[in-house]
């Protein structure tokens, strides 16, 4: 006969919680170090209970000041699946707390490096989509004085076909500062608490976050180079030479001590230079000062700036589909000459420069609020680029806003187009949006340099 | 102030800081400086002369049981005069973080404060902490119908403001006040009668 463990809880058992609500246990639907995870129905509808193991409860002394505190302060952003209430059983002394669902459409994105078939393959517009909820959802728990301690790809899941994100696991949660409960997860610590010099707190969060970003876009560990290359067997002392006492990032400007090897990291080499630069200098500031300066680590804001950039001004090769980031440099939008993977010659399609964003004009692109400084709702298409109804080799942009927009053309002249309908996209044409004043131009291509 | 909301005050400082330097980089012919005044059982000047934002770092504040909000504008009064600013300079901004509930005669602070010099002509803005912050004390503080307090979570608004405070003087000193509206130049040379092919616009 299975004895249960001490404090464990049973389906159908009825519970109330702290505040009052009626609940009722449904079945297990998963176990962990800590406790058990339930469906549960409460007030009629479905949530997940967290309930502890008895043993761990008396480890973890904070928790239950932690959890209040937490259900009392409510969820920072609705990516948290927050505890919204705790729950005691009668003739029990564990407890537990109550929870949004996780609805089964959603993996972890630690599977972004598992071995195929089981590996989640995501766009790199989508990767980088994951990486700006992930930063605007720690910075609000960061700017309300709180610190997540144990950022780590276990904790996060990613809805594939949508790309939302969901941030589980937030009962480490704790003031900014205060004693941390845990380390964290291996690889994913900042230096200076793998060499348990600090215990979590915002500052080492942001290290975990720039680790949890370039594994989101690189599927790789952004100090694993030539020296984790040339280990046959890790062992701690060398696990904390790499990560702890003496890490190198792979793309340290400075020393190619564990630079990538050929052969092996190629592929994280081509994606890294089809990056824009700005971004390759949040992660190079992550990795080399921000490796032994907490001071000195990319703060949320800083990501999302550059972040928010990217996903529209990526240009897929036709021949191998690899991704590339069209970005500006030298004041030109510029891309590689040839495709980083496969070496052919590219054919980019003319894009929108709108200030500091580059919009690539493929057919079915949307211009939205957000591009255009516009006051409307973030989310509101104002432009989408459509081919012409008879004219198969004419694109155009058709302006879904009810204000006209004015255009000078390459040729000199100026129009206007009115609501409703679209202008030819031909390089050269200046659109003035309401606020905003966008260029059609053509990319302009340089030799990639190693 | 104590714990989540010092943590969180740290935080809106932290990350307002590379904005205001990213501020003061596009705008090489202002001179962006910063002083810091912290309060808490005191007040005292924690960078008193003014520094370059570029070479500020924060320095995060420990949680401490009072507020003496009243010491620090009186302390920040004496320092708007124009003998302690001397020379030509953009209206000041000064921002005030805080929880809102002084401990310490804040009336005689305000009165201090808003009979200093420039306190007039300098911009005021106010960042609230926690969610329970009072507003109304703030308020006092920016004295502008318009403006509210920020939020811990939007101070890099501050930045705006800051922007707008440091940039539009200098704008409107370079730009003649009859020079033509350019977007109004550009309406006139368009020729509504002109046909439009159906291949450019359609
Ligand atoms: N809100 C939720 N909705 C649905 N399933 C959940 C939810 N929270 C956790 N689970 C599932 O329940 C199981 C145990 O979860 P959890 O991660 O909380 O355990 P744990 O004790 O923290 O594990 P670990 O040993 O990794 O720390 C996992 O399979 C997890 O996917
Ligand atoms: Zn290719």
């Amino acid at each position: 006969m299975k004895v249960p463990a001490a404090g464990a809880v049973m389906s159908g058992q009825s519970f109330a919680t702290l505040s009052g609500r009626q609940g009722r246990i449904g079945e297990l639907l998963g176990a962990g170090g800590q406790g058990e995870v339930y469906h549960v129905v409460v007030d009629g509808l479905p949530f997940a209970l967290k309930w502890y193991h008895q043993h761990y409860t008396e480890i973890d002394t904070g928790l239950r000041l932690r959890l209040e505190r937490g259900v009392r302060r409510g969820a920072p952003t609705t990516d948290f699946l927050w505890p919204l209430d705790l729950v005691e059983v009668p003739g029990n002394s564990s407890f537990g707390y109550i929870m949004p669902l996780r609805k089964s459409d959603f993996r972890g994105i630690r599977d972004l490096i598992s071995p195929p078939p089981h590996r989640l393959e995501l766009t790199l517009a989508s990767r980088i989509i994951l990486c700006q909820q992930l930063a605007h959802s720690f910075f609000e728990l960061h700017a309300a004085g709180f610190c997540y301690q144990d950022i780590n790809f276990g904790n996060i899941f990613v809805n594939p076909d949508t790309a939302r994100i969901l941030i589980c696991d937030n009962d480490n949660v704790n003031i900014d500062g205060a004693d941390a409960s845990i380390y964290g997860t291996r690889k994913f610590m900042a230096p200076e608490v793998v060499r348990r010099e600090s215990l979590p707190n915002s500052r080492t969060d942001l290290f975990s976050m720039a680790v949890l970003f370039f594994y989101s876009i690189f599927g790789w560990h952004p100090l694993d180079g030539r020296r984790e290359n040339d280990i046959s067997v890790l062992n701690p002392e060398l696990e904390m030479s790499l990560y702890g006492t003496n890490p190198i990032f792979l793309f340290d400007p400075d020393t190619d001590e564990n630079g990538p090897v050929d052969g092996v990291h190629d592929w994280i080499v081509a994606r890294w230079q089809s990056l824009p630069h700005t971004l390759r200098q949040l992660f190079i500031r992550s990795f080399t000062v921000g490796l032994h300066d907490p001071s000195l680590r990319v703060l949320e804001t800083e990501w999302m700036n550059i972040l928010n950039l990217i996903p529209g001004s990526i240009h897929i090769c036709h021949d191998c589909s690899f991704e590339h980031v069209i970005s500006i440099e030298l004041k030109k939008p510029t891309a590689p000459s040839e495709c980083l993977c496969c070496g052919e010659a590219p054919e980019y399609s003319p894009i929108l420069l709108l200030g500091s964003r580059i919009i690539v004009l493929n057919i079915g692109q949307e211009i939205r609020a957000e591009h255009l400084d516009s006051a409307d709702d973030a989310t509101t298409i104002m432009a989408k680029v459509e081919s012409h109804p008879t004219r198969a080799n004419l694109i155009g942009l058709r302006n879904l806003t009810n204000a006209p927009w004015r255009v000078s053309l390459p040729e000199g002249t100026s129009h206007i187009v009115p609501s409703g309908q679209a202008v030819r996209i031909a390089p050269g044409t200046t659109i003035e949006f309401g606020k905003s004043i966008g260029t059609i131009s053509d990319v302009n291509m340089l030799e990639p340099t190693s | 102030m104590q714990g989540d909301r010092i943590a969180s005050l740290n935080y809106a400082m932290r990350t307002a800081l590379p904005e205001l330097r990213n501020v003061a980089a596009d705008n090489p012919e202002v001179d962006v400086r910063m002083s810091v005044l912290r309060f808490s059982s005191t007040a005292e000047w924690q960078i008193e002369a003014p520094e370059p934002v570029e070479n500020i770092q924060w320095t995060d504040l420990k949680a401490e049981g009072e507020t003496h909000m009243g010491d620090a504008l009186r302390l920040l009064a004496a320092r708007l005069t124009p003998e302690a600013m001397p020379g030509r300079q953009l209206p000041p901004v000064l921002v005030l973080a805080s929880d809102g509930y002084p401990t310490d005669d804040f009336e005689s602070g305000f009165d201090a404060f808003f009979a200093a010099d420039l306190t007039n002509s300098a911009i005021r803005l106010a960042i609230a902490i926690g969610s329970d912050a009072d507003n109304d004390i703030l308020g006092r503080f920016i004295r502008h119908p318009d403006l509210k307090p920020l939020k811990a979570n939007n101070a890099t608004d501050l930045v705006k403001y800051i922007k707008w405070a440091t940039t539009a003087p200098v704008k409107a000193a370079s730009s003649p006040t009859n020079s033509p509206n350019p977007l109004q130049e550009f309406a006139q040379e368009i020729d509504e009668d002109q046909p439009v092919t159906s291949d450019i616009i359609w």
